[in-house]
C-alpha cells in the first residue's frame, strides 16, 4: 500500500460523520533554479498534504492538515466536523463517490524517483553547459507524488507519478530565446539540447525592430499555443462556467464554433500526457472530447455540476480537492490534435506574411464569455515574409478572441509536443498540454513593448 | 519551535554552511465560500513545517520538511547543504550578504477579536446575509467569501537572529454575476476584485468593510451593466478609483522595482524590470506628483511585520520621490550586489519556500483634495473602477488592464455608466501623465493575497494603499 492511501485510510477512520472522503498528496521533489548559469535557489520539499470532507446531517466541513501522526488526523477530523455542523444542509451536495475500478495508467519512472539532489544539480549545469554565451535563467525540476482518495463507501484509489522539467532562458541584455521540455520520464529530457535551442532561437532575436499593430497571420509554437488554449479552457471548458453561463461554450454545444482542424480532448489516459487515473473525489479519468473538427461537443464535469445540471451528465473525474471546487471541474490533460503540416517552415509558407511567436507572457482573460486574452509575446518574436520566417520583432501586446484564431487556422504540425502547464504552487501536481504548433489568420495585435532580452 | 531552530542551525553549519538560518511556521487558515444562498465551502486547513536555508562555499541550498521533530529539523539542514554543495561546485561566483546586526525579539498582529476564533456559523451568517443583498432578477450568480488565518514564525541564523512573530489575518468579498437573456455578462465586486481585500487585524476589519452594506449598490451595478453602452477606444483622461490604482502600483511600481528582478534572476519567469542598478537616484519614473513608500511598518499591512524572513527589520523606505526613483526592494543579496543597505523585503509564503523579494505594504502617497475635486478639472474623461484584468511584459513596461466599469465624466461631473472599459500604457510614460492624486481622506488600503512570483511558485500577501489618481492622455478601449 502506498503512503498516501495508508494516509487516506488512516484519515477515513478517524473522521467523524454519516460519510467522509479523504483526498491525500504526497511529495518529494528537487528544484535547481538557475539564473546567470548559476543555480541560486535550490528547493527541496517534503510533504504530506490531508484533506478530509465530511458529511453530518446534509452538512459538508472540509479540514486540511499535513500532521500526519494519529494527533493530527484526529484534529483535522474534529475541525472538519466543526465545519460541518456550523454549515447549514447543502442540497447541491451530489453524495460520496461510490468504489469503482480505475484505469491502469502510467506515469511513474523508477529512474526519475531515484533522482538525487546531485543528479538535478547536475542536470541544471548540464542546461547550463548547452547554452555558451548566453546567461542561462531557468530550472531543472523533477519529482515524485502519490495521489489518494479513500472513503467511508469503500473508496479507496492511489496514484505514484513521476515528472521532470527543465526550462531554459538564453539571453543577454539585446536577445534572448526560449526553450522547454517536460515528461514524467527523466530520460525523455536532454537539459542541453533544450538549452541549445533556447540559445540557437537567441541569437536570431538581435536587432529587433518595431511592427505596425494589427490582425497577423502568425505562426504559434507549441510553447505559445498551449498557453492560450489552458486559459481558454479554463474560462470555457469547464461545466461549472457553462452552466453559470460564462463559458464560450454556453449556449453554443453542437455548433461549428471553429476550423475542421481543431479537434481539443481531455485525456487522462494517455501515456505521452501526465497520466492520471483518478481525480480529487476518486471518480475514474474519462477521456472527454471537447471539441471535434471545430464542434463544440462538451466539456468537462465533476460530481457536483453532473448534479447542478440534472440532466444525465456524470462526472468525468475532473474535480479538484474539495476546498478548491468553487473553481469548477478543470481539464488538467488537455491534447489538441495535430494536422498536416510536416513542421513550422511548412506553417510559415501557409501564412505568407505574418509573424512567428515562439511564447507568450502574463495572460490575461479580457472577457472569458467571448475568450478574449490579452497578453504579450517574447524571447522569440519574428516576422514571416513570403512564407519564411525572417527578421527578429519587439514584444508584442496582443488582444486576441481564442475562438477567432481557432476558427482561423491555416494549418497545424503533425507532431504534437507535451508542453508544461505547472508553475508549481501550493502541492505539485504536474500537468501539461499536449499541443502541434499551429498558424492561424487572427492573432490580433494591439499594440508593441520592449526588445528581446534582460 | 525555537529549540528546533537552533538545532537545525546546529547540523547545517556541522555540515559545513558559512550561514544558516531557520524558519518554524504554524499556520491555520479558515476560507468560507457561499453562492446564490448556500454554502459552497467551508474549510479549515492547517500546515506546519520548517525550511532551512544555506550558503555552503557561497552557494544557496534550501530544504523543506514538515516533521517538527528533531530529525525533521536536522534533515532538513543536511539536505539544503547537500543541494548547496551540488551547486557550489559549478559556481561562478559566491554569495555574499550585507551585513545586519542580528534581530532579537518578538512580534505580534494587533487584534481585538481573534478571526480564527469567531464560529464558523456567524461567517457563514454574515457571507449569505451579504449575498442576499445583491440579488437581482439579472443577477444569476452572487458569491460572498470571509477568510481568517493565524500564523506563528520562528526565525533564527547562524549570526546569532532570534525572532518570533504572531500574523493574523482576515478579510473578504461579494461578487454579481449578472447574465442577459442573449448571454452577456458582467459582474461587479467589492471591496476588490479577485478575492475581496485583507488585513492584518481582527475580525473587527471584516466587520468595517460592510459587506452587507454595500450589497444592494454591487447587484444593481452588475444588472445595470448589461445595458450599458460599451467604453469606447480613444486617447482621454481618466480617473483611476483607489481599488484599481492599487493593481496599477503593484504591477508597474512594486514588481520592476523589486531588486532580483532588476539583477535578472526572475527573468525565466515573472520577467525582469526595466529599470537598472544605475537608475537609482536618477531615472524619471512618473511625474512629481508620484511619491511611492514600501512600509512594512503600516498598521493593518499584510505586508506588515518586525522582521523580514531574513531577519532585518522592518522600516518605511522611500521609492519613487517627486516621480524620481529613490529606493528598490531588496534582500541581503542584492544589498550587496548594488552597494547600499536596502534590504528587508524578503519573504516566504511558507515554511517550504525559500525566501524572495517581494513587496510589503506599498503605497502611493496621497496628494490633496478630493475625489470631486479631481473630477472637476476633467472636461470629458473616464472614471475607471475595480480591477477585472491585467497583463504587463515582461520588463513592466507595456500593460494592458481592465475595470468592471467606467463612468463618462464630462465638464467635472460623473455621466453614464459604460462597460468592458481597459486602458494601456508604458510603465514611465503613462505615470509621468499623472497630475493629481486626491488627498489622504481618500487613501485607502487593500490587502491582496494573490501576488505570484518564484519556482517553485509562491503566493504573497501584500497591502497597498492609494488615493483615486488623474492620468492625461491615456489610450482606452483597446479591446477588439
Amino acid at each position: 500500500m502506498s503512503r498516501a492511501l495508508d494516509l487516506a485510510e488512516r484519515a477515513v477512520k478517524a473522521a467523524e460523520g454519516d460519510g467522509a472522503d479523504v483526498s491525500v498528496h504526497v511529495e518529494s521533489s528537487g528544484f535547481a533554479r538557475f539564473a546567470a548559469s548559476a543555480v541560486h535557489q535550490p528547493t527541496l520539499i517534503r510533504d504530506e498534504t490531508v484533506t478530509l470532507r465530511v458529511v453530518r446531517d446534509g452538512r459538508i466541513g472540509c479540514a486540511t492538515t499535513n500532521r500526519t501522526d494519529d494527533d493530527g488526523l484526529a484534529a483535522a477530523a474534529r475541525r472538519a466536523a466543526e465545519a460541518a455542523d456550523s454549515a447549514p444542509v447543502d442540497p447541491s451536495f451530489p453524495g460520496l463517490q461510490e468504489p469503482a475500478p480505475v484505469p491502469d495508467v502510467e506515469g511513474y519512472d523508477e529512474a526519475t524517483a531515484a533522482l538525487t539532489p546531485k543528479d538535478q544539480a547536475e542536470s541544471a549545469a548540464e542546461a547550463i553547459a548547452g547554452a555558451p554565451g548566453f546567461g542561462l535563467y531557468g530550472y531543472y525540476t523533477s519529482g515524485v507524488t502519490e495521489i489518494a482518495v479513500a472513503s467511508t463507501t469503500g473508496l479507496a484509489v492511489s496514484q505514484s507519478a513521476t515528472d521532470t522539467s527543465v526550462l531554459t532562458l538564453a539571453a543577454s541584455d539585446d536577445s534572448s530565446g526560449y526553450a522547454e521540455a517536460t515528461s514524467w520520464r527523466a530520460g525523455d529530457l536532454d537539459p542541453a539540447a533544450v538549452a541549445g535551442e533556447a540559445a540557437e532561437k537567441a541569437n536570431r532575436t538581435r536587432g529587433a525592430t518595431q511592427i505596425e499593430p494589427q490582425t497577423f497571420r502568425a505562426v504559434l509554437e507549441p510553447y505559445a499555443i498551449s498557453e492560450l488554449l489552458f486559459y481558454f479552457a479554463f474560462t470555457s471548458l469547464n461545466a461549472l462556467a457553462l452552466l453559470e453561463g460564462r463559458s464560450y461554450l454556453s449556449g453554443r454545444l453542437g455548433e461549428k464554433l471553429f476550423d475542421e482542424s481543431f479537434t481539443v480532448a481531455d485525456d487522462g489516459l494517455d501515456p505521452v500526457n501526465y497520466p492520471k487515473a483518478f481525480d480529487m473525489e476518486g471518480v475514474p479519468k474519462q477521456r472527454v472530447r471537447m471539441v471535434e473538427e471545430g464542434v463544440a461537443r462538451d466539456v468537462v464535469w465533476d460530481r457536483r455540476t453532473a448534479k447542478q445540471a440534472g440532466d444525465g451528465h456524470v462526472s468525468t473525474g475532473h474535480a479538484l480537492a474539495p476546498p478548491a471546487q468553487a473553481f469548477g471541474p478543470i481539464p488538467f490533460n488537455l491534447s489538441m490534435a495535430g494536422g498536416d503540416a510536416a513542421a513550422v517552415d511548412e506553417l510559415a509558407e501557409r501564412v505568407g506574411d505574418g509573424i512567428y511567436v515562439t511564447r507568450l507572457h502574463y495572460l490575461g482573460v479580457v472577457d472569458p464569455r467571448e475568450g478574449i486574452i490579452t497578453g504579450m509575446t517574447r524571447d522569440g518574436t519574428f516576422r514571416i515574409e513570403d512564407g519564411e520566417v525572417t527578421t527578429p520583432v519587439v514584444n508584442l501586446r496582443f488582444t486576441t478572441s481564442f475562438p477567432a484564431l481557432a476558427a482561423g487556422l491555416l494549418g497545424l504540425t503533425k507532431a504534437v509536443t507535451l508542453v508544461n502547464r505547472s508553475d508549481f504552487y501550493d502541492e505539485r501536481y504536474p500537468f501539461g498540454t499536449l499541443v502541434p504548433a499551429v498558424a492561424t489568420d487572427a492573432f490580433t495585435v494591439v499594440g508593441t513593448g520592449s526588445g528581446p532580452g534582460l | 519551535m525555537q529549540d528546533l531552530t537552533e538545532k537545525a542551525i546546529d547540523a547545517a553549519v556541522a555540515a559545513g554552511a558559512g550561514y544558516a538560518d531557520s524558519r518554524v511556521v504554524r499556520r491555520r487558515a479558515q476560507h468560507v465560500a457561499t453562492k446564490n444562498g448556500e454554502v459552497d465551502s467551508v474549510s479549515d486547513a492547517e500546515t506546519e513545517g520548517i525550511g532551512v536555508r544555506v550558503l555552503v562555499d557561497g552557494a544557496w541550498g534550501f530544504a523543506g520538511d514538515p516533521r517538527l521533530s528533531e530529525e525533521g529539523a536536522r534533515d532538513a539542514a543536511l539536505r539544503a547543504v547537500a543541494f548547496a554543495r551540488a551547486s557550489a561546485s559549478r559556481a561562478r561566483s559566491r554569495v555574499d550578504l550585507a551585513a545586519i546586526p542580528p534581530a532579537t525579539g518578538e512580534y505580534a498582529a494587533p487584534v481585538e477579536r481573534d478571526p480564527v476564533d469567531v464560529p464558523l456559523e456567524e461567517k457563514i451568517a454574515l457571507c449569505l446575509r451579504a449575498e442576499e443583498g445583491m440579488r437581482r432578477p439579472e443577477v444569476k450568480i452572487t458569491e460572498a467569501t470571509v477568510r481568517a488565518m493565524r500564523e506563528e514564525r520562528v526565525f533564527r541564523s547562524s549570526e546569532g537572529a532570534s525572532v518570533t512573530q504572531h500574523f493574523v489575518e482576515c478579510g473578504g468579498g461579494i461578487d454579481a454575476l449578472a447574465v442577459s437573456d442573449d448571454g452577456r455578462v458582467q459582474n461587479r465586486s467589492y471591496p476588490s476584485a479577485h478575492g475581496g481585500s485583507s488585513g492584518q487585524t481582527g475580525w473587527e476589519f471584516v466587520e468595517e468593510l460592510g459587506l452587507d452594506r454595500e450589497a444592494p449598490r454591487v447587484g444593481e451595478e452588475a444588472a445595470a451593466l448589461l445595458t450599458a453602452d460599451a467604453c469606447p477606444s480613444g486617447v482621454t483622461t481618466i480617473v483611476v478609483d483607489a481599488e484599481q490604482m492599487v493593481l496599477q502600483v503593484h504591477e508597474s511600481v512594486g514588481h520592476p522595482t523589486e531588486l532580483d528582478r532588476v539583477y535578472g534572476t526572475e527573468a525565466a519567469y515573472a520577467g525582469t524590470s526595466f529599470l537598472k542598478p544605475d537608475d537609482l537616484g536618477s531615472l524619471r519614473y512618473g511625474s512629481e506628483h508620484m511619491h511611492v513608500t514600501a512600509d512594512p511598518t503600516t498598521a493593518l499591512g499584510l505586508g506588515t511585520f518586525g522582521w523580514d524572513d531574513e531577519g532585518a527589520p522592518a522600516r518605511r523606505q522611500p521609492v519613487v520621490e517627486g516621480g524620481v526613483l529613490t529606493g528598490y526592494l531588496a534582500s541581503r543579496e542584492t544589498s550587496a550586489l548594488i552597494g547600499r543597505d536596502l534590504g528587508g523585503s524578503m519573504r516566504a509564503d511558507s515554511w517550504s519556500r525559500m525566501p524572495l523579494v517581494r513587496m510589503t505594504n506599498l503605497h502611493l502617497e496621497p496628494g490633496a483634495g478630493s475625489l470631486e475635486n479631481l473630477l472637476a478639472d476633467v472636461d470629458d474623461g473616464l472614471y475607471l473602477c475595480t480591477n477585472k484584468s491585467w497583463s504587463i511584459d515582461d520588463k513592466r513596461l507595456n500593460f494592458q488592464f481592465g475595470t468592471q466599469v467606467a463612468w463618462e465624466i464630462k465638464k467635472g461631473k460623473l455621466g453614464k455608466m459604460l462597460r468592458d472599459p481597459t486602458y494601456m500604457g508604458v510603465t514611465p510614460e503613462f505615470w509621468g501623465r499623472l497630475d493629481a492624486v486626491a488627498g489622504p481622506d481618500e487613501w485607502t488600503m487593500y490587502g491582496l493575497t494573490n501576488c505570484g512570483k518564484g519556482q517553485p511558485g509562491q503566493h504573497a500577501h501584500v497591502s497597498h494603499g492609494t488615493s483615486p489618481a488623474r492620468f492625461r492622455d491615456v489610450q482606452v478601449g483597446v479591446r477588439q
